[in-house]
């Protein structure tokens, strides 16, 4: 409950600073994310992948074990991978990574806001920010055809960083 | 209840992509097995067959037809949501099935289609004709796949035979999503070429039943049907738990569309009596039939609306579909299926189905004696009825995650003819007493 | 108070240029219920089949039913 002026302000504030990245977003997401649902700039200087799932999406199933490949394969080479849930419930999403364990970090979103604030238009949806903190590449759906596509575009980005981060 | 939800999620979790016409299509053209829409995939997603399996009852009261049916749809996906389908069916029917003609108060008797044969029906009794022994065969096989990210491309043939008649047909689809997949737009084609060799010729159009062993009333040997169905739909997906469809269908056929087997009978029109006749030397027909004749071509249209609404677990799908066509026909079709969940594992959905229809222009109880118009039919299924199908089906899910069903219906057909169709003291009830018969359907779904 | 009544009609145009362009419909993330096996258009095709064909055999009129959408809209 807003009561006091300076709590209003605050509170506005904070409306517009939201609304300006509802609409910015993707483009700004890394950018100014302190005010973000979902926060990775504690993650700049790595290789980002949000990932958008849920266990009643079959695709999604299926690119949970190729993610977790990835993560084992690049961990060391600046490789973040975060799963977003889609479930609506937590023990939805828990039952199911009983059954497929991963080793990436799972972030649930019961209400669907990370999605929202994505502008998420497919399940699933794959989001991959590179060592900037930059939106590099947005995926639509999982193809087990473009597997190595997807692959090459993770090396390009966790090379590019480590010659930067080298020379710091 | 979690881990309920996620095994049941197992087996649900489709790989959602938009269906096939092969299911749509190839049913209307008559073949006996469709393929999915979406398909039940594992949580290992490791490509495997899913197989559907289904034993069919079908019997009417009455020593009329009865029907036993063996069917098996197998599907396997392939990367990336490419679904190949495969349908087999095998159908042995038996019994009776009305000829036409009408009872009359005195002994009737037949020649069978073959005219090897003549065969007597008390008075009273409503003509039959049994000569319906046959194993149909149908086969149906189906690819599906994405095409880009919103389009989904289906094509498809189906195949079946039994000992007078053969479809071979072709299908194709392509549906694209719109509005982040919120609505669907869907447009199908299905062509097929069937044939008939009728037991002992086509009779020609109206001809009068010979004697034993007369096929001089009989045409070709062999004869053609060709079938166009159109399809164009939507899908809309109204809020989280309402989905619905609306499609429009146009179907056209053309050839040789009587039933070669079935007559009128010839009647006083004054005391509705059949009129009779002296049978050749040898046996034969004692009163006057004639065999029937249908236009050779026919134009479907029909518009389908499909509500499924979920209800905390529950799911209520309706449906209705209006059919009109150009032989007068109009009918309408309401069908409404509740899925109660009983426990985690197990469901019941009672059914009711309720279908009326009007009469063919050119239906006719009976033939007044000295009419002789171009087109004739008494065969029921073109009469005016009423029918309701009420039927329950209760399913499980095994331990090993398979899925068994049993089904009960039963389905009734009650005619109505026309005052100006009945002579003398020809009564409805009499001439068209209906139809009554019980469906006992067994499935059973497994994965390889 | 004039600063947050723009404010609201902000946000309402932030909002529609975020969401569908539909009014109809669920984001892609809220097809849970839709991705049920029980909830698609044609829970049984086997089924579906064989009634057809009943009612094909002893009817004048067949098939409508159609094909395509509904169901977890995924890939």
């Amino acid at each position: 409950m807003i009561v006091t002026r300076a709590q209003r302000r605050v509170a506005r504030g904070f409306l517009a600073a939201s609304l300006l990245l509802v609409s910015l977003l993707p483009a700004v997401a890394a950018a100014d994310d302190s005010a973000a649902l979902l926060d990775i700039s504690k993650y700049r200087g790595k290789v980002v992948v949000v990932d958008f799932w849920a266990s009643w999406c079959g695709p999604c199933r299926r690119s949970l074990p190729w993610l977790d490949g990835m993560q084992r394969k690049y961990a060391d080479d600046g490789l973040v991978i975060i799963g977003v849930n889609e479930d609506n419930t937590s023990e939805a999403a828990e039952a199911f990574l009983q059954n497929v364990p991963v080793d990436f970090e799972i972030v649930l979103d019961l209400a669907g806001d990370i999605a929202r604030e994505y502008e998420l238009i497919a399940m699933p949806s794959t989001y991959v920010f590179g060592r900037d903190g930059k939106l590099a590449s947005r995926h639509l759906g999982f193809k087990t055809a473009k597997q190595d596509e997807y692959e090459a575009l993770l090396r390009g980005l966790l090379d590019t960083g480590t010659a930067a981060s080298e020379r710091e | 209840m979690a881990a309920t939800d996620n095994k049941r999620k197992r087996r649900a979790g489709a790989p959602q992509v938009p269906g096939n016409i092969v299911q749509g299509l190839a049913a209307a053209t008559c073949s006996l097995l469709g393929t999915a829409a979406s398909m039940p995939v594992a949580a290992e997603e490791e490509p495997q067959w899913n197989f559907d399996t289904a034993l069919l009852y079908y019997g009417e009261s009455d020593e009329r037809v009865q029907d036993l049916s063996f069917n098996v749809l197998a599907r396997r996906m392939f990367p990336d949501d490419k679904i190949l389908s495969l349908g087999l069916g095998v159908d042995s029917l038996t019994g009776a099935s009305p000829s036409g003609a009408i009872p009359q108060n005195e002994v009737q008797t037949f020649t069978r289609p073959s005219g090897d044969e003549v065969y007597p029906v008390a008075p009273g009794e409503l003509p039959l004709d049994d000569t319906f022994l046959d194993t149909r065969y149908a086969l149906t096989a189906g690819w599906q796949q994405p095409i880009g990210r919103l389009y989904t491309g289906s094509a498809g043939i189906s195949f079946s035979t039994e000992y007078d008649y053969t479809h071979a047909g072709v299908n194709f689809g392509i549906s694209r999503d719109f509005n982040k997949r919120n609505t669907t737009v869907s447009l199908g084609a299905a062509i097929a070429r069937d044939q008939l060799d009728p037991v002992g010729g086509a009779p020609l159009p109206l001809a009068v039943m010979g004697d034993l062993g007369d096929l001089s009333n009989r045409g070709e040997d062999t004869e053609e049907k060709d079938v166009v169905d159109l399809l164009f739909g939507v899908t809309q997906v109204i809020n989280e738990r309402f989905l619905v469809q609306v499609n429009y269908s146009l179907s056209d056929s053309s050839g040789y569309l009587n039933d070669p087997y079935k007559i009128l009978s010839v009647v006083d029109p004054t005391t509705g009596n059949a009129i009779a006749r002296t049978p050749g030397p040898g046996m034969g027909p004692l009163h006057e039939y004639r065999f029937e004749n249908r236009p050779d071509q026919r134009r479907k249209h029909s518009v389908f609306l499909q509500g499924k609404y979920f209800m905390d677990g529950k799911v209520l799908d309706m449906s209705w579909r209006y059919m009109t066509d150009d032989w007068g026909i109009d009918s309408h079709t309401l069908d409404a299926t509740f899925r109660w969940p009983l426990g985690e594992r197990s469901w019941l959905e009672p059914h009711l189905r309720l279908y009326t229809q009007t009469e063919a222009d050119f239906y006719r109880a009976s033939l007044p004696a000295g009419e002789l118009p171009a087109y004739a039919s008494a065969d029921y299924r073109l009469a005016a009825f009423d029918a309701f199908t009420a039927g329950i089906k209760y399913g499980r899910r095994t331990s090993s995650d398979n899925e068994l069903a049993i089904r009960l219906e039963y389905y009734r057909q009650d005619g109505d003819i026309p005052g100006d169709q009945l002579f003398g003291d020809h009564s409805s009830d009499v001439l068209y007493p209906g139809l009554d018969a019980i469906i006992v359907n067994l499935s059973y779904g497994f994965d390889l | 108070m004039a600063s947050t009544r723009r404010l609201a009609l902000a946000a309402a145009i932030a909002m529609l240029n975020g969401t569908a362009c539909s009014s109809l419909g669920v984001e892609p993330w809220e097809r849970d219920v839709l991705a049920r096996d029980e909830m698609q258009l044609v829970t049984d095709p086997v089924q579906a089949s064989i009634d057809d064909h009943i009612y094909f055999s002893k009817e004048a009129s067949s098939g409508g039913r159609g094909f395509g959408g509904g169901g977890c809209g995924c890939n």
